[in-house]
């Protein structure tokens, strides 16, 4: 095991030994269990209701989980001065940063993982339609968490994590609501106002181009090309936020 | 940048200074480090001495790259100190060490040897050898959350000998452990010094820097006062004679006209110090004014004088902390 791959797997056994992670996860399942009951408000839309109600859940627990994880990662690291120990071997602050940041994306592609096993077990039980925009969508969870996590790992990079989880919080909203906010200004006449939510559209990360959950509640099909460009916007949001998380680590005094 | 040249001295450090922006806008400074100028040779023991908020913490973490200097230069052989495969050579022990307390101590210095390049059956064999060292054997499969401060003082020097290196790195090593942890400690100390690890550390407890270093460094309000091997130090001070006198009072032995290091009435005795120069004059001058002198002897050559002195001399005798500017 090199040194990256031995910082990434202690990441990923810290998430694993923390209570929180556990809790939630163990909440995330009796969540997506308990949709069986939201079943009875349905008679014909019996599929579409539990895809929505599952993947919803998923989305909305794993959300809130990278941002408790994510955000407090570095500057818990150095308010309780474990840092010492790490960036003081010979390794450098950025191999620590992506270190961190791929032990917390393991972490929540194994809950990914563990909570879409829990859902597709539920539609076998019901005999509901498996379709592969369901695994798309899932997929998909797994590339905004990733967009989440460098966000919270960057504004943990100079806050504290307060600061940082709620910073994170409201980009994980404004994220979802930067098309919206896009198209209401398009039809604003106040030059100002489409100008902002022109700006806003671009400097914000666009979350739903990686939400594929309406298209598996409905079962429509995600082409290949759509999916993988919307990763790759995703990775793409993910290398911006690192960068510029890496460029203030690097000059930060560990006092 | 030229390769790690394992035959450079260990560190060298010039006109080394530290200045930290504090307050709500940044507008005040601290200077932590004025103009320090530092030589580490192989094999040495050095350490690095003074009162609280002297600048010692702040030079070992500009040297283990946790903090940036503001102006000056170090080196770890020969390279600058952000070279982190330099840092291979290098093992660390911060002050008040917090490993993560989520793993048990095995699986700390685990991830330590596999930071610093170990691997496989080496790594394993070197983690039950530095866990047996530092007599940790017994509670390894612990975790850290259950230790007590001493346990974890032992497991952090464990994860700054995983690695073989050639210069260990130490923050008041001492500090928080017993006096048999403080012995084992010191002991752990000089068996590293044996097999040929330079050593940096740096204390406010004198009698440890006094047993264990070759050469070292005073620091006061960020600046060095003084340098040099202990003996040379030591023997550099003047030497001063005790002397207790009954049957005159202070003010009397005062109007002897003979300097006093330090006069001090206690009951119905004095208790004077003075050079040994004018030793001869005082006892004459006692004897002859009817006084009865009663005790005689050389003052103890000590770094805590040294110290002390050091201190005095800096005009910094009660304060400790960086100059604050405002």
């Amino acid at each position: 095991m090199n040194a990256f791959t031995a910082m990434a797997w202690n990441g990923f056994r810290e998430a694993r030994r923390n209570k929180v992670t556990v809790v939630v996860g163990a909440f995330a399942s009796v969540v997506l269990l308990s949709s069986t009951l939201v079943t009875d408000v349905t008679v014909n839309t019996f599929d579409r209701v539990l895809t929505d109600f599952g993947l919803g859940t998923m989305s909305l627990i794993l959300a809130f989980l990278t941002i408790f994880l994510s955000s407090g990662l570095l500057s818990r690291e150095i308010e309780r001065r474990t840092i010492f120990l790490m960036v003081s071997k010979p390794v450098s602050r950025t191999q620590f940063l992506v270190a961190r940041l791929a032990g917390n994306m393991l972490t929540l592609a194994v809950l990914v993982a563990a909570m879409t096993l829990i859902f597709l077990s539920q539609l076998l039980m019901f005999g509901a339609a498996i379709t592969s925009t369901q695994l798309v969508a899932a997929a998909g969870l797994w590339f905004e968490l990733l967009v989440l996590s460098s966000a919270g790992i960057l504004f943990s990079s100079f806050s504290g994590p307060a600061v940082s989880a709620i910073c994170t919080t409201g980009l994980y909203f404004a994220g979802h609501l930067a098309g919206d906010m896009y198209e209401i200004a398009k039809y604003s006449e106040n030059p100002l106002v489409q100008t902002l939510g022109r700006v806003l559209y671009y400097v914000l990360p666009n979350l739903e181009r990686m939400n594929f959950r309406p298209r598996a509640t409905y079962a429509l099909t995600v082409d290949a090309g759509t999916f993988l460009s919307a990763a790759a916007y995703g990775v793409a949001w993910a290398a911006i936020f690192t960068a510029i998380a890496v460029f203030i680590f690097e000059r930060r005094d560990f006092r | 940048m030229q390769p790690v040249s394992p035959d450079a001295p260990p560190i060298q450090a010039q006109g080394l200074s530290k200045t930290y922006k504090v307050g709500f806008w940044l507008n005040r400074t601290v200077r932590a480090l004025q103009g320090l100028d530092l030589q580490v040779g192989a094999g040495q023991i050095y350490g690095l001495l003074g009162p609280n908020g002297a600048g010692k913490s702040t030079t070992i973490k500009i040297l283990m790259n946790l903090v940036r200097p503001s102006g000056g230069t170090a080196r770890l052989y020969g390279q600058p100190v952000d070279h982190a495969a330099t840092r291979r050579l290098v093992g660390f022990l911060p002050e008040n060490p917090s490993p993560y307390d989520y793993l048990t101590g095995r699986e700390f210095v685990t991830l330590a040897g596999h930071l610093s390049g170990l691997s496989g059956h080496d790594l394993d064999r070197r983690v039950t050898e530095v866990l047996g060292a530092v007599e940790m054997a017994g509670a390894e499969k612990l975790q850290i959350r259950r230790y007590s401060k001493g346990m974890v003082q032992r497991v952090a020097l464990a994860q700054a000998l995983v690695g073989r290196p050639k210069l260990l790195i130490l923050d008041e090593p001492t500090s928080g452990l017993d006096p048999l942890g403080r012995r084992q400690m010191r002991d752990l100390i000089l068996a590293e010094r044996d097999k040929g690890t330079t050593v940096l550390f740096c204390s406010h407890i004198i009698p440890d820097v006094e047993a264990l270093c070759d050469r070292l460094a005073v620091l006061v309000g960020g600046r060095r006062v003084r340098e040099g091997s202990v003996q040379e130090l030591v023997s550099a001070q003047v030497p001063t004679v005790e002397m207790v006198v009954e049957n005159l009072k202070l003010d009397q032995v005062q109007q002897l006209g003979v300097p006093l290091e330090s006069a001090q009435a206690l009951d119905g005795r004095v208790l004077l110090q003075v050079s040994d120069t004018n030793s001869q004059r005082l006892l004459g001058g006692v004897l002859g004014a009817g006084g009865r002198v009663n005790r005689v002897q050389p003052a103890r050559f000590s770094l805590e004088q040294l110290f002390m002195d050091a201190l005095k001399e800096s005009g910094r005798a009660t304060s400790v902390g960086g100059e604050i500017n405002t």
